[in-house]
């Protein structure tokens, strides 16, 4: 279905400049909610994206929340763009999903478009430089989440001051002027007043191949061994890229089961993605088809992966790395997803320290790869928390353990937080009981007790025995448990 | 003088004629007097004993340095007591469970990450340990081994550990006094040994006793040294 091919420069929104139509589909839910977990965001948008492309195969994810289509193909099918706007606007709210649609010449214009009025407007052929002269020029800032182009915030605090208030006074100067005056952003900000795309596209795309593609035989069943091919593939297409002095605006990922089925997604690069991070869209795009029931056991899996560079445009020299992946190294992350494609994705965990009472709850474990997400809050007291230092050893279970005192019976705590006789014994990890010479507690803990699904009820105490071990031992329930040691 | 007195200070690193440098990750400076090089040596394999909080602080110092650490085969590290440390928890790689294949995550960790923490399953038969050993020298990076390893290049072990703070039913532990014994495989090599705060009251690695941070084992330094 989606046969357009990279290597020719076309796209599912057209190549001529300015002209385009594009329809532009916001889903404001999703878009504020996307920044804090962008992996369950991509996944759980996986059916809306569904719904648009029943209206047009070809759907460009710019991220969770935001998906544009080209609109002149369509629009002809529904009788018009404004009946293809409310149809889709009423398909996509009837899956519970609240959504503004736009419709304008390019992708700004179209965004803008989907900005304004109650639910999106539908920008005429032809009137889209008029309705983007009377829009403020701080609407410039909205360019940030479509496009790769930096600094135009600081130029729509700039213009204002100059006298210019509205995208039409800006597109009003001539292109030089706005290059002399305001360097590289002027003239991309000058282009987008104008209702044109920020760069021009390459003017020759060649006539060159650079996808690339890799056969899965025997099928693969998993995700993780075709997500680890997907970091090398990537590796692969960016460094033929890099050979032609090229980066691609977007980049397909078609995925091709045994039985012929095919998923094929366009996600937004920009020449910023990393190999790490367009391996982690094929992986969003995988879970998401997998939770919808669209590759199953009759599937087979998968044969094929195929990246397709979308629209080339000339490499303005950026490194590659965007959303946090600077922070880890190439070395580390090719090591770390390695080990995720033997062990599966979740075996690879990176710590985060979190806020809570006990040793096990302080610290947050996320999936390599993923955004962690800190639930709690590390910097706030914790009434109760055990104090520093920290033990070194954290079962995460607690171990079962026994606590007795000199006379052999389970050392007890009552509800005023006595206890029934000093601990005298410990036996931890079903070995043998050692004498207890340090010890001290109860602490008390009582957590969650509006919520009785995790209420918690605890007596924590710190113990030493006589071969110089410590321990964090909790009494809850009446049973014994080791949290953690100090070793 | 001053220059004499830094020199007793820091006998190790000056009697090796081994300085830190590229060769070497920087480790805590409590640590740095046990450590021949004065820190750990890429391509080496050190022992820590059993898993505590020794070997996580010996990665502590080259974590804050900017390395890389994988810790696989301790589902039960404690990470704040890590942090506590000085180790990043942001150049942390936790891989709690490596299950059978764990000598291929291995190698593979230790091409990617600086220090690579290992508590075996079970005793490496001696073909396996060679080939990790040899993993380790090709990428540089340094093998940490909670546990035994024979041809281990440095073997670091808490011989003797005293907490305080706790007392019968009062107080609470704030500090643990350890004594750690290293020693290297080298014939040039003597045990050297010092007392820590493993940890002190914040959690952090400091020397406890002798404030060059090092001390020969008693009778076998007047000896050696003679």
């Amino acid at each position: 279905m989606s046969t357009v091919s990279a290597s020719t420069g076309t796209s599912a929104l057209g190549t001529g400049a300015g002209q385009r139509r594009v329809l532009v589909l916001r889903c404001p839910d999703w878009l504020t909610g996307e920044e804090r977990e962008p992996e369950a965001a991509a996944r759980a948008f996986e059916p809306v994206i569904g719904v648009v492309e029943e209206f047009c195969p070809q759907v460009e994810v710019l991220r969770p929340g935001l998906v544009a289509i080209a609109a002149r193909g369509p629009a002809r099918y529904f009788d018009g763009e404004e009946a293809l706007a409310a149809r889709l606007a009423q398909a996509v709210s009837g899956r519970g999903t609240g959504c503004r649609v736009g419709v304008a010449d390019g992708l700004f214009a179209a965004d803008l478009a989907a900005r304004s009025g109650p639910a999106g407007l539908v920008i005429p052929p032809g009137e889209t430089s008029q309705f983007l002269a009377a829009v403020p020029v701080a609407a410039l800032r909205c360019a940030e989440s479509l496009f790769d182009v930096d600094g135009l915030p600081e130029l729509t605090e700039l213009l204002p001051r100059l006298g210019i208030h509205a995208l039409g006074e800006f597109a009003a100067l001539p292109a030089a002027e706005a290059g002399s005056r305001f360097g590289a952003r002027g003239l991309v900000a000058h282009r987008l007043a104008r209702g044109l795309d920020p760069r021009p596209l390459a003017p020759h795309p060649p006539r060159l191949d650079l996808s690339v593609e890799q056969e899965f035989d025997p099928p693969a069943g998993q995700s993780e061994p075709v997500v680890f091919t997907a970091k090398s593939l990537a590796d692969t297409m960016h460094a033929r890229l890099a050979a032609h002095g090229f980066a691609c605006v977007r980049v397909q990922v078609r995925v091709v089961c045994a039985d012929g089925r095919e998923l094929s997604r366009m996600w937004r690069h920009d020449g910023l993605l990393s190999a790490l991070a367009v391996a982690e869209r094929v992986r969003w795009q995988l879970d998401g088809w997998r939770a919808g029931g669209g590759q199953d056991a009759e599937a087979g899996g998968i044969i094929l992966l195929r990246l397709v560079p979308d629209q080339l445009v000339r490499a303005t020299g950026h490194q590659l790395s965007l959303w946090g992946d600077a922070v880890v190294s190439d070395r580390v992350a090719r090591a770390a997803i390695r080990v995720q494609a033997m062990l599966g994705h979740t075996a690879v965990a990176r710590p985060l320290l979190s806020g809570g009472r006990s040793p096990a709850d302080q610290v947050l474990l996320t999936p390599f790869g993923d955004a962690a997400v800190p639930q709690r809050p590390p910097g706030q007291p914790w009434p109760g928390r055990i104090p520093a230092p920290a033990p070194a050893t954290v079962y995460p279970r607690p171990h079962p353990a026994s606590v007795t005192d000199s006379d052999g019976r389970a050392v007890s705590v009552s509800g005023r937080a006595q206890v029934s006789a000093p601990p005298a014994w410990l036996a931890a990890d079903g070995g043998p009981a050692r004498a207890v010479t340090c010890w001290a507690g109860p602490w008390p803990v009582t957590e969650r007790w509006w919520d009785p699904g995790r209420a918690r009820r605890q007596a924590r105490f710190q113990l030493i025995t006589d071969d110089g071990s410590a321990w964090l031992a909790v009494l809850q329930d009446g049973r014994w448990l080791i949290e953690a040691r100090y070793d | 003088m001053e220059v004499a007195q830094v020199i007793s200070l820091s006998p190790a690193r000056h009697r090796d004629d081994v300085l830190p440098g590229e060769g070497v990750l920087p480790v805590l400076p409590a640590l740095a007097g046990l450590l021949p090089a004065g820190g750990l040596v890429r391509g080496s394999v050190v022992t820590a004993g059993s898993f505590g909080l020794l070997s996580l602080a010996l990665a502590a110092g080259a974590s804050a340095d900017g390395a890389w650490c994988a810790v696989t085969g301790v589902p039960a590290a404690g990470v704040r007591a890590a942090a506590d440390a000085g180790l990043d928890p942001a150049r942390l790689v936790l891989i709690p469970d490596p299950g059978r294949a764990w000598p291929q995550v291995v190698a593979s960790l230790l091409d990617g990450f600086d220090i690579v923490l290992l508590c075996p399953p079970e005793p490496p038969p001696a073909q396996l340990r060679r080939k990790l050993e040899a993993a380790a020298r090709r990428y540089g990076s340094v093998l940490l081994v909670a546990g035994d390893w024979p041809g281990a290049q440095t073997r670091l072990q808490v011989t003797g550990e005293e907490w305080t703070g706790l007392g019968a039913g009062h107080g609470r532990l704030r500090a643990r006094k350890a004594r750690v014994v290293a020693s290297g495989r080298g014939a040039g090599e003597r045990p050297r040994g010092c007392w820590l705060w493993l940890p002190g009251p914040d959690g952090s690695v400091t020397v406890a006793a002798s404030a060059a941070g090092l001390d020969g084992l008693g009778p076998q330094r007047l000896i050696s040294s003679g």
